[in-house]
């Protein structure tokens, strides 16, 4: 029986090729246009370290004065100063901690190399910043807690830093001309893309990584500039370490909610402690968010992102609307056949049945064409200027994603005009009226 | 000449199917207006007007490496200003369109208590207003003594204070509305400054959402003289037609005075314009795309059941023509049911458009649609009824009037 | 009141001419009642296609009300249609979308009449018909005898100077058959000028004239029509099939 409703299926669609074409190519756009910015929004919105991402916090204390007019956010600030950086991870308890901000300077090309000079940007931080984050090595290995504590100029490079300055061997052992300062290699990173680069969210927040790592005591010693945002909410000394002015981030990996809590506990105390003293102004106030819980704080997803998936939505909704109309005027224009149909025997069931195999034939083929256009969609995607445009690309989850809610569509779309169809009664003529 | 209302009682015996013609404009209707309405909001950004002499300006920038030999921002300029075709120059700490810039809360009283109102903070030598082309309008500019050097060790210290301030007219009008700016205090923090004038608007480096915010044009200048040490950039001031020549001859000239330096940006203004809203550029498109796509579909849409309505009133069409209905009468009998439809559903999508509306400024940074997009809406969609309808309307009014005399 | 000289019409198709009408003439005088019979294909619908304006002709004259219509352009034949015939079809040809009394007021639209004055000629049309009381019921509510009331109101309605029927009775039962018969004599009693297309003997006897069709040509008054019981034809003229 369903080969024979096929078969009457794909005469009814060949009977009346130019309705169809455009039922296709409606269900087919709305399809294109929403698996797009559906695509891109989940893109965007994934966990950049599934597995780990919920032992990963932020912590936040505030150290700012009582009132200042766009400080009014009640939300402790998102950057650390120098002392409380200094004193979180000295005092705190925790797995792993890493402090970090970002910086950017001139790369020397080595000797003998016909390279100009050219400026990378870099991250200056600690040793468990890679083993935190779980970071690739290609060659050696991050530096040691000794390189740490001492401020040793050492450096580990991005794999394609590595390629440019010295084609892609193993620079291990080699000398890094940055910033005026010679810094050894000890590593390699292999490719590396976290998506979003969440561990720093002032900066370019779907872009590459840095090129450079240098450890925080050794920038802090060369005083290294910060390439980023630098709050100051007081008088300040001339000395960016011992001025109110929050330019760090801080990650601390915690592996249970009981160390959690304690941490939380932790920064309440600190935060307390340095109020006693009169270092804090404010009472308290501190957050540490996981690390999903921080990019949702940050509203990482761009909004225009979340726009447009709502736009290809709501666009969505109307290739359904147009394709339940169409649909509809599709089966009525057969109310004679039909009524014939039923005259000879067939039940409301069997109506019903043959019209939704209609239905959904219309989406399979609509599916297969918007998948097309999903595809030429992320192209665009992938033109646009923005960070993340790179990153558009259809991916298994939701290429069956895609097909689903395409045959979906169209069988909800095909209901009622099956079901209004099937309600013709019997008749032993065809009636042209 | 067709009254509506036996149009209307023809209709309510096919209710589903106008139904969902009026569902499917609502629907259009009232993504097309806000749309609509966000494309503008993008376009009016990307108009905006920056107070300064774009087209006759280049910008370049020379890295600074801690040990590797500062280079001087006064060398430099001397240098660049005898490049021909120079009509003046400035460093300057950052500029419109760009992600990079100073800001600060300044306030009319002193002390942490009292309320701020942020600005954003132009730094330059002298030269640096005429040169983007801002006038003085009240008050005087700085004079040569005036300025000092800020410097990375200098910096955090001097910038928190002020001696003498420029403001820019729509900060001046924020702080003190229809009075005079020129000679008020304002602070930072305890640190005291006084207005000597007001210029020009020009626009903060990084703008707000909305391109009629007037936060945009919060900005004062400090008499502090910066160079590369401070990631500072060059301006060049230049014939529109000399630039880009006068800023590969810049480049050369730099590359030449600091070797193991690298030039890390040199555009056009104009460029930097482009590049600053490429993201809107691109979302105005998609918005664009997503409109024609949306009423390409709602046409086809239109077509698809009127020509279903045409077939199935073959006969009817033959009648009435042979009870003396002109092939005029036929066509102004479907365009008038279009018309009525995309009426109710105008009607349903301006309520639904304002409810999105809502909805939107609830969660997303975009203010209240204006009442002026609901026409403009309703003109489209009207429009688009009216040329969808046509063709299968032109075929109804080519049936013959002899199929009234065919057998049923 | 109607005049055809010699007219012909010929339906051409990329492989055949069809000459349904040949030199066919006919006059009809004010107030008289034809009837119009002829076998199956013999060009009854294409005469009454011709007479009541549907269709222009390929050659002779034809003259309604004395004006000749060779050659109009369609507005101005749709223009006659509305003003001076009125039509009732084999089939009734009510539109289904509307009720009683839109269906009556349909033609009434296409002049440039107030919508008062075409109430009124409405209820008067159905008044006369004997249908005042069904005005908000839908065709598909009236049994077949009334929907033909209905049909003949509407024709009515605009006061035509001629009435076209086209077996107005083909699809009714015997008894309903008669109250329609009766109700067109007790119509052109009143004055109006008929013309009847039938293939049935003892309704085309009820007219006062009976011209009779063969191959596209009129043999003017007929000796009495030949009728096969058992063999009902539709007026299409192309295809023929048994009913029951």
């Amino acid at each position: 029986m369903g080969a024979y409703y096929l078969r009457l299926a794909l005469r009814a669609l060949r009977n009346s090729p130019v309705l169809t074409a455009l039922m296709v190519l409606a269900l087919a756009v709305g399809i294109g246009a929403s698996m797009t910015m559906l695509t891109v929004l989940h893109v965007l919105s994934g966990d950049p370290l599934p597995g780990r991402s919920a032992h990963l916090y932020y912590p936040q204390v505030d150290p700012r004065p009582l009132a200042r007019g766009s400080n009014g956010n009640p939300e402790p600030p998102g950057l650390l100063t120098y002392i409380d950086a200094e004193n979180l991870l000295h005092q705190g308890k925790a797995t792993r901690a890493a402090v970090m901000y970002q910086g950017g300077d001139v790369v020397q090309p080595p000797a003998g190399s016909a390279l100009h000079p050219f400026v990378v940007n870099s991250r200056l931080t600690g040793r468990d910043f890679f083993s935190m984050f779980e970071v690739p090595f290609h060659y050696g290995a991050p530096w040691s807690a000794a390189d740490d504590a001492g401020a040793a100029h050492v450096a580990v490079i991005s794999r394609s830093l590595d390629r440019k300055l010295f084609g892609g061997a193993d620079s291990v052992g080699r000398m890094l001309g940055f910033g005026g300062h010679s810094f050894r290699i000890v590593g390699v990173l292999a490719h590396w893309r976290p998506v979003p680069r969440f561990y720093d969210l002032n900066a370019s927040r779907f872009g590459q990584i840095e090129d450079v790592f240098i450890p925080f005591n050794t920038a802090r010693a060369l005083n290294l500039g910060v390439n980023g945002t630098t709050n100051c909410y007081g008088q300040t000394t001339g000395n960016l370490d011992t001025s109110p002015c929050g330019y760090i981030q801080m990650w601390v990996q915690l592996d249970s909610r009981r160390a959690a809590a304690a941490y939380r506990r932790f920064l309440a105390d600190y935060s307390a402690q340095q109020h006693a003293a009169g270092r804090f102004q404010r009472q308290p106030n501190v957050r540490l968010d996981d690390l999903m819980q921080w990019l949702a704080y940050n509203h990482v997803v761009p909004e225009d992102v979340r726009m447009q998936a709502w736009l290809a939505l709501g666009f969505l909704l109307v290739c359904v609307v147009n394709t339940v109309g169409l649909l509809l005027a599709k089966f009525l224009r057969r109310s004679g056949e039909i009524g014939v149909r039923r005259a000879l025997g067939a039940s409301r069931r069997a109506i019903f049945a043959q019209l939704l195999i209609e239905a959904g034939m219309i989406g399979a083929a609509g599916a297969l064409l918007g998948l097309l256009l999903t595809w030429l969609g992320l192209w665009a995607v992938r033109q646009q200027p923005s960070d993340y445009a790179s990153l558009a690309h259809l991916q298994p989850a939701m290429l069956v994603a895609t097909l689903a809610l395409a045959l979906l569509a169209s069988l909800v779309a095909g209901l009622l005009p099956a079901w209004r169809a099937c309600l013709i009664a019997p008749a032993l003529q065809l009636k042209s009226s | 000449m067709m009254t509506p209302r036996p149009i209307l009682s023809a209709l309510r015996r096919h209710k589903i199917a106008a139904f969902l013609i009026v569902l499917e404009i609502a629907l259009a209707f009232a993504i097309v207006s806000n749309a609509v309405y966000l494309v503008m909001g993008r376009l009016q950004r990307m108009d905006i007007h920056s107070g300064i002499d774009e087209r006759d300006l280049v910008t370049l920038q020379i890295s600074s490496s801690g040990n590797a030999g500062v280079p001087s921002a006064e060398a430099d300029l001397a240098a660049l200003r005898t490049i021909p075709g120079v009509q003046s120059a400035s460093a300057v700490n950052s500029l419109p369109f760009t992600n990079s810039s100073w800001n600060s809360d300044f306030t009319k009283t002193p002390g942490q208590d009292a309320t701020g109102y942020p600005a954003t903070i132009y730094l330059g030598s002298r030269d640096l207003l005429p040169t983007l082309g801002v006038k003085i309008l009240a008050g005087r500019g700085f004079s040569s003594d005036q300025y000092t050097d800020l410097t990375p060790a200098t910096m955090l210290s001097a910038f928190f204070k002020p001696t003498q301030v420029i403001v820019s007219k729509a900060y001046a009008e924020q702080l003190w509305p229809g009075g005079n700016a020129v000679g008020k205090l304002l602070y930072v923090d305890k640190s005291q400054g006084q207005i000597v004038g007001v210029m020009s608007n020009i626009v903060r480096p990084q703008l707000s959402d909305s391109g009629t915010d007037p936060s945009n044009f919060y900005a004062v200048v400090l008499p502090f003289r910066v160079g590369p040490d401070l990631d500072a950039s060059y301006v060049l001031r230049a014939a529109p037609a000399a630039r880009e020549r006068v800023l590969k001859a810049a480049v050369t000239k730099l590359q030449a005075m600091h070797p193991t330096q690298t030039v890390t940006k040199q555009a056009t203004l104009s460029q930097m314009r482009r590049e600053y809203f490429a993201n809107d550029r691109a979302m105005a498109w998609l918005l664009v795309s997503t409109i024609l796509a949306l009423l390409g579909v709602t046409a086809i849409g239109i077509v698809g059941l009127a020509s279903f309505w045409v077939q199935q009133r073959t006969r009817q069409i033959g009648v009435r023509r042979a009870l003396g209905a002109r092939r005029r009468d036929i066509l102004r009998y479907f365009q008038t049911e279009n018309f009525l439809l995309a009426t109710a559903g105008i009607a349903l999508g301006c309520a639904a458009a304002i409810g999105i509306n809502v909805w939107l400024m609830a969660h997303y940074a975009v203010p209240r649609l204006p009442i002026i997009y609901l026409p403009i809406g309703a003109v489209a969609l009207w429009l688009l009824g009216q040329l969808a309808v046509l063709g299968p309307a032109l075929r109804a009014a080519r049936v013959a009037p002899t199929v009234a005399m065919r057998a049923a | 009141m109607l005049e055809m000289r010699e007219v012909s019409k010929v339906y051409r198709t990329e492989t055949v001419e069809t000459h349904a009408l040949r030199g066919f003439s006919l006059k009809v005088d004010e107030g008289e009642f034809v009837a119009v019979t002829g076998p199956s294909g013999s060009g009854k619908t294409t005469f009454l296609t011709i007479a009541g304006l549907l269709e222009d002709f390929t050659r002779g004259e034809y003259l309604l009300d004395h004006v000749n219509v060779h050659g109009m352009n369609d507005n101005q034949r749709s223009r006659l249609r509305n003003e001076k015939i009125g039509f009732v079809f084999q089939a009734f040809n009510l539109i289904p979308d509307l009720n009683v009394l839109d269906n009556v007021e349909v033609p009434l639209h296409y002049r440039h009449m107030s919508g008062g004055e075409r109430r009124k000629r409405a209820l008067a049309a159905l008044e006369r018909v004997g249908l005042s009381a069904r005005l908000k019921h839908y065709p598909a509510e009236l049994s077949g005898g009334q929907q033909q009331r209905v049909a003949i109101a509407r024709a009515l309605a605009g006061g035509p100077r001629l009435l076209l029927a086209d077996e107005p009775t083909g699809n009714l039962d015997t008894a309903m058959a008669r109250g329609v018969m009766e109700l067109i004599e007790e119509i052109h009693r009143e004055g109006a000028t008929i013309i009847m297309v039938t293939h049935d003997p003892e309704l085309a006897a009820r007219a006062q004239r009976n011209v009779h069709i063969v191959d596209g040509m009129a043999t003017g008054v007929s000796e009495e029509p030949r009728f096969h019981p058992g063999l009902r034809e539709r007026t299409a003229g192309d295809v023929s099939l048994p009913r029951s």
